[in-house]
Formats: structure tokens, C-alpha cells, sequence
């Protein structure tokens, strides 16, 4: 099976996940906004990377910021993951994409299961699960499946749960998701680029590791007993720039022996050595979202010299993936490259 | 508690604790209790002088001439159980010994390819690995004689063979990776014979329940009736293969990575190779170098504590008298700094000298031809013997050659060769005359866990013991 | 397990539901919803439903202690979570151990210092129990052997205030038992991944998992281990022994 089969076999299937889905948008992480700023490397960040980013004093960056769903339909205050894309631009046309996420792990450890996972979480109708059904899981002790969201219909809830309690790796991720709630800000979340990379120090040394960015603002979300707002991320972002900048800390995990170095549904302890990498400052909303930032086309193995991919299948699988799907788009792979 | 025991007696004592036979081969062999009245009739005999049908144990004593083979035992928890030792007694026995060398198996690095789970037969049945016999002879005759004696009579009533293990000295000390091995070994003052060493004499109790330890005023209990427990000790029985093709391929990999590395030169000046061996090329006399700072010794066994420059000084050095007083001539991650500090400084001082282990090991499978390299299974048949697993075998395993918690420098790494290496995130540090050291990355894992038990090696007073339980 | 998801398991529903949908909600719903918080169920769970399932799925009481890895972080900076007894809860009783602890300052210090892998330790007394917090690198056992043959006076001097302590000193001679009695007094430190609870309590054998039994497994775990320690904690600078910081921070180790 050819790499671009694969690549197109997974961006078809998050696509069936999302019904309403429009051709020519992204196919998760459809709704975003566009942010310009700048990151500062931290004076030690360029002894553990010597990757551009890393080593020069400051840079510009764009930022996108993304509810994780593939549907067209903005639902700010449903409950669901957020994405975080940064590319670095360093100079000289260079540029290094970082995506992350407020899951700290992913669903799956491989594509083939992955691909049974998208399966699995087929939106099916949801209804509310009957009071009786919950009276009994009240009287397990157990969870009841959550509500569906004021006018959701159909959701993979269920599918995912029951897919999680088959194959145990995906449980963790499956039950965070279930429980993250909607950030107040996307300035006010905790992305995590989930994959370990491997990144080549200033004595040459190479260390596998993991990055996050933490909001310097802190971590905030949502009263989940109050009714869901369908749109204010976006303005919220505004008026937050618009009085000052919002920033965003990098730190980075050194993995050791015995961690899954490239399974990203093990998210690592926090007890690893953790780098302060740098800063990230936003300043503002981009002005054409969709020339400079809805058509760009980020790439978690766009990396420079420096920092490579892992053996992660999930971050291997994701090169193609995405450029399979930015062709399909039409989005420009990198202003930068010519291309 | 040693105070009312009488004065201390070596020959109640197996024979195979305080000393080495210096055999050329031994025989495991590994057994399951299934008739206990029949398996304690058969090690009373054992422990009793043996007789035509059963190989005596044999004690601790000098002798002017060697007998034709010797025979030991250890027994694992389950074996104590097995033959009927009562729930009050066994509990006495200390935890690690009771839950077993499987589940401990995290804490020895024993993940991964070492896992319990990957350890072909007898050793994937811990439950039934009962007691471990060793034969040592100089020749495969006597081994098999004494082999057809355990597989009759009350042995073969009382006892099922559950496998063996064979191993055998094929160039002196040598083993697989080409080191001398069998140099250094704890002494104590109660054995008079003992070649003096010029290294510290170790207290009685480092080896043997009942006696004082290394520990200032710390005593281990020693399981009751006294005759069970006292002069009694524990055995870390391992089996550990050796890869060495990789370890040799390491070795390429790395002195090529010195050729290109301009510091290279100051590891070993160009010129120099000749200290290392007689008509040696760099590369060659480079992979010697980085052989010798991953042990601590030169393959012929001199230490770079004491000739840090060559492998044969002029004059010749002592093999064992030796600390690590000047820092630098030995690597802090070195294999045999790591599982013994000697008087070096460590982190944890009150430790010092009390960790101390007693190593009998002999190789098995065939030897390595560097010129036909392949990988047929070849390792060490290892025991690490001392009065506490815990404070000793484990600690040494759990703090030093892994974890590296001796000394700061070597933190957050493990022994380069017996370490629970992941190449992907290993390293050791060798070190140069002037400035920083040289990381080595890289290091895959060297020695892989293929078996083992934790056993305890009785007194002989302490098999009669056994054998006379009352029937269950 | 984060604070947060903990909560929300336990809160059982997530409760988005009713005010914010009203008029699609009827009454039994809206009841259910809130029943979690109503006292009769809150009395229900505790008398009637808890004891039940402990019964029906037991779980067994965790071992304390961090739990055992091979990777160098999760073997620096570990946590000892001690909770003893007091023999005399009362005021003297409690003014007695602190006398002990006062009197022994030197021993302890120097104790510590030899012992070389300790970067914090400190008494508490809280309630009817003298704690004692420490965190500390690699073996606990041997943290505990080294600190015996330091300080094993100051040891029996403490361990006899507390209940069951006689059995255990003087604690050089009884090194092996005094071990396994503080790692039983040790705090269980609950996974920080959710799901590794649920795998812990299938001792990681069955493959299968049912994430909507946390909130039981939690509650049944917290009934056979009352006190534990919510996950393995921050740490500022993870990764670290004591010595490595000494010799960083260049004021000798």
C-alpha cells in the first residue's frame, strides 16, 4: 500500500466523522483564527536544540487556534478539543511547524488503529440518556454517558466510549476528552504537541522529548452547568490582544528509558526533566484570515535542522496526511518554500 | 544474637559461599518439590556425608585433594514452603526473598527483553522452581555421574528435574567479552587462607545471617530456630546472556566516532597506540580504550584506577588493591566502580563498604569468534551472594548500575554494561585528562535476563533441619 | 488523576442539562440530574450502595509508596507520605512527640546529610497521627536501612510513641520488620492517569477497560485506602537527585 493510500485513507476517514463537513475546508479543526506575535527563545534552549527557533533571540510566528471539531458549525462552548498550530519563522525563508492540543495523548498508538477508531466514532444520534438509565448508573457508581450539547444530534460519544473500553490504550485519551470542557480564552488552555520528537543539542547529543505550551495567563474553563455560548473565542481573542499580549510558556520533557517514547497515547510523567524553551508573545489577529492563515497548511513534521520526528507511526503518518489534505484544499503547503 | 551461637565454625557452612572452587565446569540443575517426605529424606542423606545413591552437600573446608566434584543446594521461598517449613518460620524470611526474583523483577531492570515473561522453561514456572543443585566438576563425566545420582532413589521420588543449565570456563578467568573476570571477592577474617588482596576485610555478616554486618550496629533476623537461620545466606541466581557481537559492534561504532572527534586525540594521542597493545592500528588501540572505561579494567584485567594509560604497566600493578582516591583515571560510570565504589565518595556515605557482594559465576555457551561473529546464546551463570538481598544485591542493582545514584556525575544513567540500556536515550561519559568529558550515546542493552531464582543457601545444620519436618 | 477529572466522575453527570435546556427536560430528569447532591442519595451512597459494591467488586488495599519504573525521573524526588498513630492522642501525647522530634535535631540532620539522598523531610502532626513527609531518592528501603543506621535511636524514640510501635524497636535489630511497617504506614499514591487506576486494580492483566467504572473504582479504592496521596505531585525541577542539585548549585555534595 502506497504512502499516499494511507495518507488518503486517513484523511477520508476523519472526514465520515464529521456529516456536515465542507469540501475545501480543513477536515478537524475546521473553525480557527489566525494570530501574529513573536517567540524569544530561552538563553538555554539553544544547549538542548540547536534548531533555529531555539537559538535565535526572536522570531515572528503565526499562530492558528482551532475548536477541534471538522464541522463548519461554530459550538465555542461545547465541550471539545482545542488546537493549537505555531509556525516558527526564523529567517531566511525558513520555517518549523509545532501542532498541539489540549489532549495531553492520542487516541491511538498506530494508523491501522486509528483507522478502526474513526470508524468506531461515526456520529450516531444521541439522545439523552433516559433518567431511569441514569438512576442505574447512579446506582453503579458509574459514569452515565454525558449529555449531548443543546442541539447536538448526532455525536461518536458513545462509539468512542465503546471503542476505548475494547482496547484499552485509547481509554485515557477517550476519558479526558469526555471531561475537557470549553476554555474561557484559547489564551487560557494548555497545548501539548503530544508526539515525542527528537531534538539535537549544542553538544550534539540527541534527546527524545515532548513540548507544551502553557498559558502565562493560566489554565481556565467554562462553568459546565451554564448554558453553552455558540461564539465568543474569536472576540474574546481580540479584546485580549487588543489591551496587551497574550503569552504562552514552552517547556519541554526529556523522555528516559523506559517511557513510551513513541506511543502518544502514554502521556509521560510529569516527574521528567523539563526545559524552559522560550516565550511566545501574541500580539495580534491577523488582518486576512484567509489568505494568511486559512489557507496556510501546517505540517507537524515541518521541523529544521535540529529536531526530527520520532519513530511515533501516528506523527510519521501525519506528513502525508496533511499534505494529502492541504492538496485537496488547495492550501499552500508553506508561503515561505516557493511553493 | 551472634553471642549465643558458639564460636564460629566454617565447616557447618556449604562450601560454595566464602570461597570458589575454581572448577572448569558446573551444572545447574533446577527442581520442583513434589514429594516432600522423599525430598527431605533425600537432602538429610545430602547434608548427612551423602552415600552411594546421594551426592553429598559439600561443606566449606580446605582440602589436600580435590574431591572429584562438589554439590550444592539453595532453595527458593516456594521450596522452603514446598518441603514443609511451617507459615511462622517462613515469615520470618526477609520480603525480597519471599516475593521472589520475578516480582522484583522492575526494580533489577529486568524489563523489556529481560521481562520474566520472556524466560524459557524452567524459569517462566517461578511457582515451581524450588530448589536449584549445583554440581561443579572438571570434566562433563563427573557432571553427568552425579546428575544420574538426582535422578534416582529419593531424588527421583521426591524431586521432579524441571531443566539445566550447563556452563564451563573456556580460557581461565576469561568471559564472554573478553575481560578477566573472578578478581576481586570480599575477604573475611575468619577464613585464614584467603590470598591477601590488600582490600578491606568484610565483616562475617556481610555474607552470613547471625553476624555482625557492615551496617554500624544494624543486625538482619535471622529466621528461628536459630539452626534454620544462622550462618544461612541468600543467593541471586541469574542467567545472563551476553550479546557480544553487539558489544564488540559498539566498540567499532564508537572508536569511528573517536577518529572523527578531534578530542579523540586526547583521549589517546596519535602515536600512543602502542601502549595499548603491540602493532595495534588507532582504531583498534581506540576500541581497547573505550573497552577498558566501560568496565573499569583493561580486558587483562588491570585496573585504570591504577594504570589509567596502559593495560601493561611497568611495574606490574596489583589487580585488586586499588581505590578511587584520584577521581579521574577511572570513569564514575565504569561497570566495576558502579557495582563497587570501593573508598570512593558516594552520595549515600552511610552505605560505604556495606554493599559489598560475593560474585561465583562461570560462563555458558560457546565462545565468541570475532572473526565468525554470530548470535548463539552465551552468557554468565551468575550467583551474588550476601546476607541481605535487600541492603546488598538490590541495592546495588537498583541504585548503582542503574539509576547511577552513587555520585551525581553519573545520575540518570546506568552501567554501560549491565545496564537496562535504551540506545535511545543511554549515555556514558568518558572521561578526558583536560576538560569536559566525551558523551557516549547510544549504548544498547548489553546483558539480557534469561532465568534466575532468589535462593537461600542453608547451613548444614540447617538442611538436616529441613529434612527432619515433620511429615505433611 | 487530576482534581479535576476526579470531580467531575464523581459529580457522576455532567450537568449541562437541565436549566440549560428547559422546556426539552421533564421533572424525573430534572431530579435525577440533581440527585447526586441530595442528601437521601448522598445517605443512600454512603450506607447502602458503597458497602454493597465493596462487597460485590472488592478492591484490595493498595500498596503504598511511588510505584516501581525503571526510568531515572520517577526514581529521584520521591515521596514518603508516613501516617502513625499516636499511642496518646492527647495533648501530652501529642507535645511528647514533639518533644522527640525537637530533642533529636543533630541526630536527624546529621542522619540526613550521610544519608545523602533526601531533599526534604519534615514532621506533622495532624490530628490523632504524627506524619512524616519526606521526598527522597531511589530505594525506599534503603532510605529507610541507611536512616536506621544513622539515626536508628531517634527512630525508637519516636516509634514508641505510636500505636504499634513496640513490635518494631529497637529498630536496628529489627530492620526487615521495621521496613514493612513504615511501607504499610506509607500513603498510597493514587495513579496520575485515571485509567492506570482502573489498571492497577485489574492488576494489569484483563486488556479490557470500562472508563464509566472510574468513578467506582475510585470510591472503593478511597474506602479500603482512606488516606492516600492524590498522584505523584509537581515538582519545580523534576529529574533530579539531591547530590545532582548540590553539585550544580556548586555547594558540595
Amino acid at each position: 500500500m502506497g504512502e499516499a493510500t494511507i495518507a488518503q485513507r486517513l484523511v477520508e476517514a476523519v472526514r465520515s466523522d464529521f456529516p456536515d463537513h465542507q469540501p475545501g475546508t480543513r477536515p478537524v479543526h475546521t473553525v480557527g483564527i489566525g494570530v501574529s506575535g513573536t517567540f524569544m527563545a530561552s538563553e538555554v534552549a539553544g544547549q538542548f536544540c540547536i534548531a533555529a527557533p531555539f537559538r535565535a533571540a526572536q522570531m515572528p510566528v503565526l499562530v492558528r487556534f482551532s475548536n477541534g471539531s471538522g464541522s463548519p458549525v461554530e459550538h465555542d462552548g461545547w465541550s471539545d478539543v482545542r488546537g493549537m498550530a505555531t509556525r516558527f519563522l526564523p529567517g531566511d525563508g525558513a520555517a518549523m511547524d509545532m501542532l498541539a492540543m489540549t489532549l495531553p495523548e492520542f487516541f491511538t498508538p498506530n494508523v491501522d488503529a486509528f483507522l478502526q477508531f474513526t470508524k468506531a466514532a461515526m456520529p450516531q444520534s444521541v439522545e439523552r440518556e433516559s433518567p431511569w438509565r441514569k438512576l442505574i448508573d447512579m446506582l453503579r457508581l458509574e459514569l452515565p454517558l454525558p449529555d449531548p450539547e443543546p442541539g447536538e444530534t448526532m455525536n461518536g460519544s458513545a462509539g468512542m466510549m465503546a471503542y476505548a473500553n475494547r482496547h484499552g490504550f485509547a481509554g485515557e485519551a477517550v476519558f479526558r476528552a469526555g471531561m475537557i470542557g470549553a476554555p474561557v480564552s484559547y489564551a487560557r488552555a494548555t497545548y501539548h504537541a503530544v508526539h515525542c520528537f527528537i531534538v539535537t543539542g549544542a553538544d550534539g547529543v540527541r534527546r527524545p522529548v515532548r513540548f507544551s505550551w502553557q498559558p502565562v495567563s493560566g489554565v481556565r474553563t467554562t462553568d459546565p452547568t451554564a448554558p453553552a455560548i455558540d461564539r465568543y473565542l474569536h472576540e474574546e481573542l481580540r479584546a485580549r490582544l487588543a489591551q496587551g499580549s497574550a503569552q504562552f510558556m514552552l517547556m519541554m520533557s526529556v523522555g528516559e528509558g523506559g517511557d513510551a517514547l513513541n506511543d502518544p497515547t502514554r502521556p509521560w510523567p510529569a516527574k521528567r526533566t523539563r526545559v524552559a524553551m522560550g516565550m511566545l508573545s501574541l500580539a495580534q489577529v491577523v488582518a486576512d484570515q484567509l489568505a494568511d492563515c486559512e489557507r496556510v497548511g501546517f505540517n507537524p513534521c515541518r521541523l529544521l535542522p535540529g529536531i526530527a520526528v520520532s519513530d511515533d507511526p501516528i506523527l510519521r503518518a501525519r506528513r502525508d496526511a496533511y499534505e494529502y489534505s492541504q492538496r485537496e484544499r488547495g492550501a499552500t503547503p508553506c508561503p515561505f518554500a516557493g511553493g | 544474637m551472634s553471642a549465643m551461637q558458639g564460636a564460629f565454625d566454617p565447616s557447618e557452612l556449604q562450601g560454595n559461599i566464602l570461597r570458589g572452587y575454581r572448577r572448569a565446569a558446573v551444572r545447574y540443575a533446577v527442581f520442583e518439590v513434589v514429594k516432600p517426605v522423599a525430598a527431605r529424606r533425600w537432602l538429610g542423606r545430602s547434608a548427612s556425608g551423602g552415600d552411594a545413591e546421594v551426592p553429598a552437600v559439600t561443606p566449606e573446608r580446605s582440602w589436600s585433594v580435590r574431591p572429584d566434584y562438589c554439590f550444592n543446594v539453595g532453595l527458593t521461598f516456594a521450596g522452603l514452603r514446598a518441603l514443609g517449613l511451617g507459615a511462622a518460620m517462613l515469615a520470618q524470611f526477609p520480603g525480597e526473598f519471599a516475593a521472589g526474583m520475578v516480582r522484583r523483577a522492575v526494580k533489577l531492570g529486568d524489563v523489556g527483553t529481560s521481562a520474566p515473561e520472556c524466560w524459557p522453561a524452567p524459569f517462566d514456572q517461578p511457582a515451581r522452581v524450588h530448589l536449584v543443585a549445583a554440581i561443579y566438576a572438571d570434566d562433563g563425566a563427573h557432571l553427568d555421574a552425579v546428575q544420574r545420582l538426582l535422578e534416582q532413589g529419593d531424588a527421583a521420588q521426591g524431586l521432579r528435574l524441571m531443566g539445566i543449565r550447563n556452563g564451563g570456563n573456556f580460557d581461565g578467568d576469561f568471559v564472554h567479552f573478553g575481560y578477566r573476570d573472578n578478581i576481586s571477592q570480599p575477604r573475611f577474617a575468619e577464613i585464614a587462607e584467603h590470598a591477601d588482596l590488600g582490600e578491606p576485610i568484610a565483616p562475617l555478616g556481610m555474607a552470613l545471617l547471625g553476624h555482625s554486618t557492615g551496617l554500624e550496629g544494624v543486625s538482619w533476623r535471622v529466621p528461628q530456630p536459630s539452626v534454620l537461620g544462622h550462618n544461612g545466606c541468600f543467593n541471586a541466581f541469574r542467567i545472563l546472556a551476553q550479546d557480544v557481537a553487539g558489544f564488540e559492534g559498539y566498540l567499532d561504532q564508537t572508536a569511528e566516532q573517536l577518529l572523527a572527534d578531534p578530542r579523540g586525540a586526547v583521549l589517546l594521542p596519535p602515536g600512543d597506540e602502542g601502549r595499548i597493545g603491540a602493532g595495534l592500528t588507532r582504531r583498534a588501540a581506540l576500541r581497547e580504550v573505550v573497552a577498558a572505561a566501560l568496565c573499569g579494567r583493561w580486558r587483562n584485567g588491570v585496573p585504570l584506577a591504577l594504570s589509567p594509560e596502559t593495560p601493561n604497566p611497568e611495574p606490574a600493578v596489583s589487580l585488586t588493591a586499588f581505590d578511587y582516591t584520584d577521581d579521574r583515571r577511572c570513569p564514575v560510570g565504569a561497570h566495576i566502580r558502579r557495582s563497587n565504589p570501593r573508598g570512593a565518595k558516594i552520595v549515600q556515605r552511610v552505605a560505604s563498604h556495606t554493599r559489598r557482594l560475593i560474585r561465583r559465576g562461570m560462563p555458558y555457551g560457546p565462545r565468541f569468534d570475532p572473526d565468525r561473529p554470530d548470535h548463539v546464546e552465551r552468557g554468565l551463570l551468575g550467583n551474588f551472594i550476601g546476607a541481605s538481598l535487600g541492603a546488598q544485591f538490590e541495592a546495588v542493582m537498583y541504585d548503582w548500575v542503574n539509576l547511577g545514584l552513587q555520585d551525581p556525575r553519573i545520575t540518570g544513567s546506568n552501567d554501560p554494561i549491565l545496564g537496562v540500556n535504551d540506545p535511545a536515550t543511554s549515555w556514558f561519559d568518558l572521561p578526558l585528562r583536560d576538560g569536559k568529558p566525551i558523551r557516549l550515546a547510544g549504548l544498547p542493552r548489553f546483558v539480557t535476563t534469561r532465568g534466575g531464582a532468589y535462593l537461600f543457601l542453608p547451613s548444614l545444620p540447617a538442611l538436616k533441619f529441613l529434612a527432619s519436618l515433620s511429615p505433611v | 488523576m487530576s482534581i479535576r477529572s476526579a470531580s467531575a466522575a464523581l459529580r457522576l453527570v455532567r450537568l449541562r442539562g437541565a436549566e440549560a435546556m428547559s422546556g426539552s427536560v421533564g421533572w424525573l430528569e430534572r431530579v435525577v440530574d440533581r440527585l447526586p447532591d441530595s442528601p437521601v442519595f448522598q445517605f443512600l451512597a454512603r450506607h447502602v450502595l458503597v458497602p454493597f459494591w465493596a462487597w460485590r467488586t472488592p478492591v484490595a488495599v493498595a500498596e503504598g509508596g511511588p510505584v516501581m519504573t525503571i526510568a531515572p525521573g520517577d526514581n529521584v524526588q520521591r515521596m514518603m507520605n508516613l501516617v502513625m498513630k499516636l499511642k496518646d492522642p492527647s495533648p501530652i501525647g501529642r507535645a511528647k512527640a514533639a518533644l522527640a522530634i525537637a530533642q533529636n535535631v543533630d541526630e536527624i540532620y546529621a542522619g540526613l546529610n550521610n544519608v545523602g539522598t533526601v531533599h526534604f523531610a519534615r514532621f506533622v502532626l495532624v490530628g490523632d497521627h504524627l506524619c512524616m513527609f519526606s521526598v527522597y531518592d531511589g530505594d525506599f528501603t534503603n532510605y529507610i536501612r541507611d536512616f536506621i543506621a544513622t539515626i536508628g535511636s531517634v527512630f525508637d524514640a519516636v516509634v514508641a510513641l505510636i500505636d504499634g510501635g513496640d513490635a518494631v524497636i529497637p529498630t536496628e535489630q529489627n530492620v526487615e520488620a521495621f521496613i514493612d511497617w513504615v511501607h504499610a504506614r506509607d500513603l498510597y499514591q493514587v495513579p496520575d492517569l485515571a485509567t492506570d487506576l482502573l489498571n492497577q486494580q485489574r492488576d494489569g492483566s484483563a486488556t479490557e477497560t470500562d472508563i464509566r467504572r472510574l468513578p467506582r473504582a475510585l470510591i472503593l479504592q478511597l474506602q479500603a485506602n482512606p488516606n492516600v496521596s492524590l498522584g505523584s505531585g509537581y515538582r519545580a525541577y523534576p529529574g533530579f537527585s539531591a547530590a545532582q542539585l548540590r553539585h550544580r548549585l556548586e555547594v558540595g555534595w
